[in-house]
């Protein structure tokens, strides 16, 4: 079982300091983060996309991409990656692109997005979240699965002959993760092309994440992908740590009052009883996510959003530091024991995706092109190039 | 026909005790007497919002429903009928009602039989049925009745505020509207959030 933290990237001020970070220094505090993660053997880091501020996290690629080169171990991922908003031919390329540099050491969430302004200012409507969702990722799969794509839909201007490069590592597209609160349709789409679906369940309570989780695992079976143990399943976590249960109570508490989300609405007793936000000792901690898996079964990951709400770096590394020597040794040790053996321990990793294709027959052979088609060619030759293709 | 019924009641007052609660629980008793009268029997369910006022609040900010809002949301969302009461304040609604209708699924009252009721000082705010409640619940596509019940501090004398058309009438008016639209209706059926869910070729096809 994986466990890693994800990002939302918030730049917050820090309630007991007043001091806020521009967004520079948060962007470098969540370089440093990863880097950290890293070297304390979580298995994940995943960040956010977020077009607006106080979010400072836009661009992922280019800070996974970086990443990838200054880490050893860990998986690099998107919590997450907006399907709705961004184009599925660029998503189709920097994904590409971030599997090869790293190696095949990445992986991806889908996301709808929920700020409505970012759905206009990139040229899309809120109301439209669905259908945006489910059509920009059958594009985005078949721009990584073929070598040359006609496509029209609704959304997109449509393409005619069109090789997303670079092609995915080995012929084998990155493993993609479906994250949804409230929507089974989105649960329904994870299920149906046997990918995995990750609740981040931080505000919300269990029962509510169970029935999600559920139903996604129901359907995977349906589709004909496994049982519906053997869906890959992720959770959203939270958390705040001491070694005495009483002292995080009383250094989290400031952050919980005034955090973006759930500051001044309910209290930190309420929220900690009814969404999985564990505030305490790592003995606490285990105690909580250890026994996650008999409301939602063996799971694959499980993600804590460590950096928000204005805590101060060092407070954060700290964090993580008992996250990776005290709770997760155990958690893992706890989750593989009583694990069954037909239900994955974790998600696939590139080189299990590519084991299982060449065990399925698919065998990468790239062709590289016979000619570059466009260079110095006028308009007109180019829709005789394009036809070409396309046939 | 011969399935019971549940008669969803919210009362938004926030007095103890309160004229709000006492309209609510006269036009909840006439309705039921009302269905009885058509065979259909109904189990009455009321919902002060005055008890989940902090959940509320809760709830618009952190988006999910805690404690008895959960239950009380979900008794809401699968009643055969519903009777709403509120205090008028400051020439409209109660700020509590609203976000209390506000948290609700924009769904939940979709085609449901409705009764708007409200209470107020004096009668020169009746008007507040027709202005302010009846568009918000026309805005969830409730199937809202007719005649709605406005009650002033006078009603409650006898006959006083009203001779020709006192305030039993008007409730015994407004019950028969809502056990009519009720007992006309198959039992509400409950719809959890994975039965409506279309099948992926369906999303796929989605034109």
């Amino acid at each position: 079982m994986q466990f890693g933290i994800f990002s939302v990237g918030d730049v917050t001020t820090d309630p007991t300091t007043g001091h806020t970070p521009d967004d520079t220094e948060r962007v470098r505090a969540m370089l440093t983060i990863a880097r950290h993660a890293d070297e304390a053997g979580l298995d994940v880091f995943a960040t956010g996309e977020h077009h607006n501020p106080p979010f400072v996290p836009s661009s992922p690629t280019t800070m996974l991409g970086y990443l990838a080169g200054v880490t050893k171990h860990i998986t690099l991922s998107t919590a997450t990656t907006l399907i709705t908003t961004n184009d599925p031919v660029r998503l189709a390329e920097e994904y590409a692109m971030l599997q090869v540099i790293s190696d095949g050491r990445m992986d991806l969430m889908m996301g709808r997005g929920n700020t409505g302004p970012v759905y206009p200012w990139f040229g899309q409507d809120i109301r439209q979240g669905i259908p945006l969702a489910i059509e920009n990722y059958a594009l985005l799969r078949r721009l990584w699965t073929e070598d040359v794509v006609d496509w029209s839909g609704k959304f997109r201007t449509p393409l005619q002959g069109f090789t997303s490069t670079p092609r995915p590592l080995d012929g084998v597209a990155p493993f993609v993760w479906h994250g949804s609160i409230r929507s089974p349709e989105i649960a329904e789409q994870a299920a149906y092309y046997g990918d995995g679906f990750l609740h981040n369940a931080i505000f919300w309570p269990m029962e509510h994440t169970a029935q999600m989780v559920n139903f996604y695992r129901q359907r995977f079976e349906h589709h004909g992908h496994g049982s519906a143990d053997q869906a890959i399943v992720g959770l959203g976590g939270q958390v705040f740590m001491r070694k005495e249960s009483q002292k995080a109570w009383d250094e989290f508490r400031p952050y919980f009052d005034e955090a973006p989300v759930y500051g001044h609405g309910p209290s930190m007793e309420d929220f900690t009883r009814e969404t999985p936000l564990t505030v305490g000792s790592p003995q606490q901690v285990i105690d909580r996510y250890g026994a996650f898996w008999e409301q939602v079964g063996h799971y694959q990951r499980q993600l804590f959003l460590m950096d928000h709400a204005g805590l101060p770096l060092k407070t954060v590394l700290e964090q993580i530091d008992l996250l990776a020597e005290e709770v997760v040794p155990v958690l893992r040790r706890e989750a593989e024991a009583r694990r069954p053996a037909h239900v994955p321990a974790n998600p696939p990793t590139h080189a299990e995706r590519v084991a299982a294709a060449r065990a399925a027959g698919d065998v990468h052979v790239q062709q590289p092109a016979a000619a570059d088609h466009w260079t110095g060619r006028t308009a007109e030759d180019d829709i005789d190039a394009a036809d070409a293709v396309a046939r | 026909m011969s399935q019971e019924r549940s008669l969803v009641v919210v009362s938004s007052g926030v007095s103890q005790p309160s004229s709000t609660r006492l309209l609510a629980d006269r036009i909840a008793a006439a309705t039921v007497e009302e269905l009885a009268a058509r065979g259909v029997t109904a189990r009455v369910t009321t919902i002060e919002l005055r008890d989940l006022a902090h959940e509320v609040v809760n709830m618009t900010l952190t988006g999910f429903a805690s404690g008895p809002l959960a239950d009380a949301l979900a008794k809401v969302s699968a009643a055969d009928g519903l009777v709403v009461v509120t205090p008028v304040f400051t020439a409209s609604y109660s700020g509590l009602f609203k976000s209390f209708v506000d948290v609700l699924d924009k769904d939940a009252l979709a085609s449901m039989p409705v009764l708007l009721g409200a209470t107020g000082g004096t009668g020169r705010h009746s008007l507040v049925l027709e202005y302010a409640l009846r568009p918000l619940f026309g805005y969830l596509h409730a199937d809202v009745v007719g005649t709605g019940v406005y009650a002033a501090t006078d009603d409650w004398a006898d006959g006083a505020g009203d001779d020709v058309r006192p305030l039993p009438e008007r409730i015994r008016r407004a019950a028969r509207e809502l056990a009519e639209a009720v007992a006309d209706r198959e039992p509400a059926k409950p719809v959890g959030l994975y039965e409506a869910v279309p099948s992926f070729d369906q999303l796929l096809g989605s034109d």
